[in-house]
């Protein structure tokens, strides 16, 4: 978020501490998460220092930190989805990118998540890659699609 | 804010029961508090009476006739008529259940453990390291609110799995270790930097198992923001944040209740101490100063600054070649046979402003009397600037430090609190949260910066310039000047004054404050006419700040008087004049050798340069006396170390006993002094309006000169590729500058080369850490470069400390702290960076 956009967002709100959430909110909605630069606006802004920003947007499990990886794996850990090995995915996936879910891998390219139902419980276990859903899979099959598929649409 | 300035409303008493028993409390009180009035115990461990309630540990919990389910003293007003009973059978076993909730995450060995009680036997060893020699890893053993509890609880098990969280300690931050394994997570650290200190450092971050206190995005606490204040540490109730020069000295024999030696703030500290040495020192809950809050200096410094093992503490004479060890009577011969020999206009002594009033007394009292010289100055001039005659009208002003709170609008001027006043800093902000309003003047991005409501930014130096032209908007005043001072001196705009005075605002209560950098560049005086201008509106205090603890005191007893008859220091450090002897009193204003004859130095560290005689005097731990605060306080310092002389506490002396034993031996007019209290005595009946013994009552000074406005400023500094400011700084304490003692100064890395903003650097083609040389009037200085995002473009800084002891790595910059001004048009004559500039 760039200097004119920052100002932009600025003139929605009144300026007040009580405005922190939904600013926030509207950043990571603009660009994806709260990067150190944003929340240092923010802390200008609004008065409150940098740590409190953070301590705040911590609490809440919809803001990230980091910019979000090129492609984003979800992981389904729902009931169905947990009971047909949805775990030793996520191991498998966890062990190949270096990464703990939530986190993004050091390159920017992939970002693991573990979500706790994808509404086709029929299909598990699942996992959506940008979106796009990939029932019954299993851990050879993830692989696969990682050795091969992802990297076709790189740009 | 009006109920400051409305009369108290008289608190009605509530009457309830508690236990079956009557009690009252007063209205407002919490159920918690009102048991503490009335001598009952409520267990608990979040709260804490200095800070909001937070209900976190549910250890409180109580039953209250009427109300469902189980209250928290802690955050439940008290009522009229209420019942409460705090220790019914479930109430205690509901706490013992939470107590072992939050011991299963605590490292509870030393609560639980069944060879408690015959551990201490085998606690001592001399092996370093390697082997249990009893469990002694946790700091606050002995001196534990967490332990108290469980003992008052009476746990002797846990009933839960034990987790222990892993987490590292963290030591990499100067002056205080954490370790959030033995955090209770009770929030107490966290409220305290947020809601008092008002710095917030600390947050809650993340939720459920995974909270933790600390900084946003794990940084460390240098780079947030932390002022290292130790306020947290005071309220944490286990030993997850402990002081790393005290952690493991175990519980203090003792404390005493003293005032802070390092600025003149004044603030009152209770010092503790063990094995007869000092231990730590605390904040001490003075209503009148400080109010339990301290700066770096105060919380942490003292320590290593008296105990450093480069702390000189014998007498040392020059005989020919060798340096060596003697008595005191020999010592005090031979300084007394060289001083008897020398003519008064050929003598002068430098005494430091940070010493006691009785060492600064007896100095004068010393020189003028016994030796009959005019020949003493003092570095006390420097942090003064316009003298005697500008500083006794500014003493005169209503001056406060606790008045800041009260303030509907503050004026702060060249003030960087984070390291320095910083209780200034923190009253600012509990005047902010009562809704003040704040304008700072600063060239540089303060640490006030976030919390102002309009800054305005002059160029760099022009901070006094943009006082007086606000003085004189907010005057009513026409500006002295023709043409628009504002502009031409400051680069700002009327618009801008405008703004700051509306703010401002014309009926409030105004606290002004202005930072020691200020009078130090302040050759024109505008700051001082400011202040005395704005001297004329109603319901205004005063806060200008200078270097030196004692330096009030100096002027006061006389000393910056003292220096019209003789010589200056500048003159010797221009090499207009040559003493033959030279005294130096916890001064070192050089970093070579002065040129004399014979030199002289007295102080706790040993100059850095060679010397001829050596007088080792007693440091603040070790000698009693009196500070003059900048309000006027004659407070006292409490001598904590009285050990006998020897291998540990040396041959030390205090200032004013080494002038007295001198004296006698120089001349018939000697003085005999037996204790500080004394000196006091004699310095009442000689000094107008002093107290014969301390007294903390603030003192308006009373000036007798008539005001002498200064001249006009000199051109302001233009026409070169950078600005250069020197900024009186470091932490000088006597002679010596703290950073050389107290490693966690050092690593705070404050005083390295030249400060330039990254653009700049970037413009130059230099790396941090590259070598930047610069010149002006066919001198140049050079230094390694550091990026400081928070001084103007255009702007270089560098440090210029006002003793050296210490600091031989600045030697390279010499040639910049001879010449006097203190900001300074430079061109950039070379560096070792890759790109080249074309200019
Ligand atoms: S030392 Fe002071 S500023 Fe730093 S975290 Fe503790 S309370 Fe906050
Ligand atoms: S560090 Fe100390 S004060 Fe802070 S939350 Fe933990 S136990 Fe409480
Ligand atoms: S603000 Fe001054 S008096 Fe107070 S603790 Fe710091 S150095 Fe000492
Ligand atoms: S549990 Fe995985 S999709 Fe429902
Ligand atoms: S003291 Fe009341 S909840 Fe902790």
């Amino acid at each position: 978020m760039n200097f004119e956009e920052f100002e932009e967002l600025k003139t929605h709100f009144s300026g007040e501490a009580a405005d922190l959430i939904p600013v926030l909110q509207k950043i990571q909605g603009a660009q994806g998460y709260l990067s150190p630069e944003s929340i240092r606006r923010v802390s200008r802004w609004l008065r409150i220092s940098e740590n409190e920003i953070y301590g705040v947007a911590t609490f809440f499990a919809q803001f990230r930190f980091q910019k979000p990886g090129r492609h984003v794996i979800k992981v389904c850990l729902g009931t169905a989805c947990h009971v047909r090995g949805g775990e030793q995915i996520l191991d498998v996936l966890k062990r190949r990118l270096n990464i703990e879910p939530g986190a993004v891998t050091a390159d920017g390219l992939y970002q693991l998540e573990r979500v706790a139902c994808l509404g086709c419980c029929a299909l598990a276990p699942v996992v959506s890659i940008d979106g796009k859903i990939y029932g019954q899979t299993s851990v050879l099959k993830i692989q696969e699609l990682l050795d091969g598929g992802l990297h076709h649409d790189q740009p | 804010m009006s109920s400051q300035t409305q009369p108290p409303i008289e608190k009605k008493t509530i009457r309830l029961e508690i236990n079956h028993r009557a009690v009252t409390c007063p209205e407002g009180a919490t159920i918690l508090r009102a048991a503490e009035l009335n001598g009952i115990y409520i267990p608990s461990l979040c709260s804490h009476k200095d800070l909001s309630p937070f209900g976190g540990c549910r250890l409180c919990m109580v039953e209250v006739e009427g109300m469902r389910g189980y209250p928290l003293a802690c955050s439940t007003p008290a009522a009229e008529g209420q019942k409460v009973l705090t220790e019914t059978a479930a109430l205690r076993d509901m706490r013992r259940e939470i107590m072992e909730l939050i011991l299963s995450e605590h490292p509870s060995s030393c609560l639980l453990c069944s060879e408690k009680e015959e551990c201490s036997g085998v606690l001592q060893t001399i092996r370093k390291s390697g082997v249990t020699t009893g469990c002694r890893y946790c700091p606050n053993d002995g001196q534990c609110e967490l332990q108290a509890l469980v003992e008052k609880l009476g746990i002797t098990d846990i009933h839960y799995p034990i987790y222990y969280r892993g987490y590292e300690a963290e030591h990499d931050d100067p002056f205080f270790d954490r370790d959030y394994n033995i955090c209770i997570l009770c929030g107490r650290c966290v409220r305290m930097c947020q809601e008092v200190r008002g710095t917030a450092v600390l947050a809650f971050t993340s939720r459920g198992p995974k909270t933790q206190i600390g900084p946003a995005f794990g940084r460390s606490h240098i780079e947030a923001g932390c002022e290292f204040c130790g306020a947290c540490l005071d309220v944490c109730p286990t030993g997850a944040l402990a002081d790393k020069t005290s952690k493991w000295d175990g519980p203090p024999d003792g404390s005493a209740v003293s005032t802070c030696p390092f600025c003149a703030l004044g603030c009152q500290v209770e010092l503790f101490h063990k094995d007869g040495r000092l231990s730590k020192a605390r904040a001490h809950l003075d209503p009148e100063i400080n109010d339990g809050q301290l700066c770096v200096r105060g919380r942490f410094c003292m320590p290593e600054t008296t105990h450093h093992h480069q702390r000189a503490r014998k007498p040392m004479i020059k005989h020919g070649a060798y340096f060596r060890e003697v008595s005191w009577p020999e010592a005090l011969d031979a300084v007394a046979a060289r001083l008897k020999n020398v003519r008064p206009g050929e003598f002068l002594m430098a005494v430091s402003p940070d010493l006691t009033n009785e060492g600064l007394y007896a100095a004068r009292k010393f020189v003028t009397e016994s030796l009959g010289s005019p020949g003493l100055d003092s570095t006390a001039r420097w942090a003064l600037p316009g003298g005697a005659d500008v500083w006794s009208r500014l003493l005169s002003l209503p001056i406060s430090i606790k008045g800041l709170a009260s303030a509907e609008a503050v004026l702060a001027v060249g003030l960087d609190s984070r390291f320095s006043f910083s209780v200034a800093g923190v009253e600012i902000r509990r005047a902010l949260k009562e809704g003040a309003k704040l304008v700072t003047i600063d060239s540089r991005e303060s640490n006030l910066a976030r919390y102002t409501d309009h800054w305005l930014r002059p160029r760099p130096g022009g901070e006094g310039e943009t006082l007086l032209a606000l003085a004189e908007k907010m005057a009513g005043a026409p500006p002295e000047s023709k043409g628009t001072r504002e502009e031409s001196a400051s680069g700002l705009t009327t618009r801008d004054l405008d703004e700051a005075a509306r703010v401002l605002g014309s009926g409030k209560s105004l606290a002004v404050l202005v930072g020691p950098a200020v009078f130090g560049r302040d050759k024109g005086g505008a700051a001082a006419r400011a202040l005395l201008m704005l001297a004329g509106r109603e319901n205004t205090i005063f806060l200008p700040l200078y270097q030196g603890a004692n330096t009030r005191g100096a002027l006061e007893l006389g000393i910056l008087d003292q220096s019209a008859g003789g010589m200056r220091l500048e003159d010797v450090l221009e090499g207009r004049a040559k003493p033959k002897v030279i005294y130096l009193v916890g001064e070192t204003p050089f970093l070579e050798r002065p040129d004399c004859d014979y030199l002289i130095a007295q102080d706790i560290y040993l100059p850095p340069f060679e010397v001829d005689a050596f007088l080792p005097a007693a440091s603040f731990a070790e000698a009693g006396g009196t500070l003059t605060n900048v309000e006027g306080r004659v407070q006292e310092i409490v001598q904590i170390e009285c050990l006998p002389d020897g291998a540990i506490a040396g041959f030390v002396r205090p200032d004013w006993f080494i002038f007295s034993q001198l004296s006698s031996r120089v001349s018939q007019r000697g003085f005999v002094y037996e204790s500080w209290r004394d000196v006091l005595r004699d310095i009442s009946g000689h000094v107008q309006g002093f107290p014969a013994v301390p007294d903390r009552r603030p003192r308006r000074m009373t000036w007798k000169t008539d005001f002498r406005d200064v001249k006009a400023s000199p051109e302001s500094a233009s026409g070169g590729d950078l600005v250069l400011l020197l900024e009186p700084g470091g932490f000088r304490h006597r002679g010596i500058d703290l950073s050389f003692v107290v490693e966690g100064l050092t690593e705070l890395k404050l005083e390295e080369g030249f400060r330039l903003h990254p653009s700049d650097l970037a413009a130059l083609g230099l790396e941090p850490g590259e070598t930047l040389t610069l010149s002006w009037n066919g001198t140049e200085a050079s230094a390694p470069v550091r990026a400081d995002a928070d001084l103007p473009p255009g702007a270089a800084a560098a440090w210029r400390p006002s003793a050296y002891g210490g600091l031989l790595h600045r030697r390279s910059l010499l040639p910049l702290f001879r010449q006097p001004d203190d900001v300074l048009s430079v061109r950039v004559a070379s560096r070792k960076g890759k790109k080249s500039r074309k200019t």
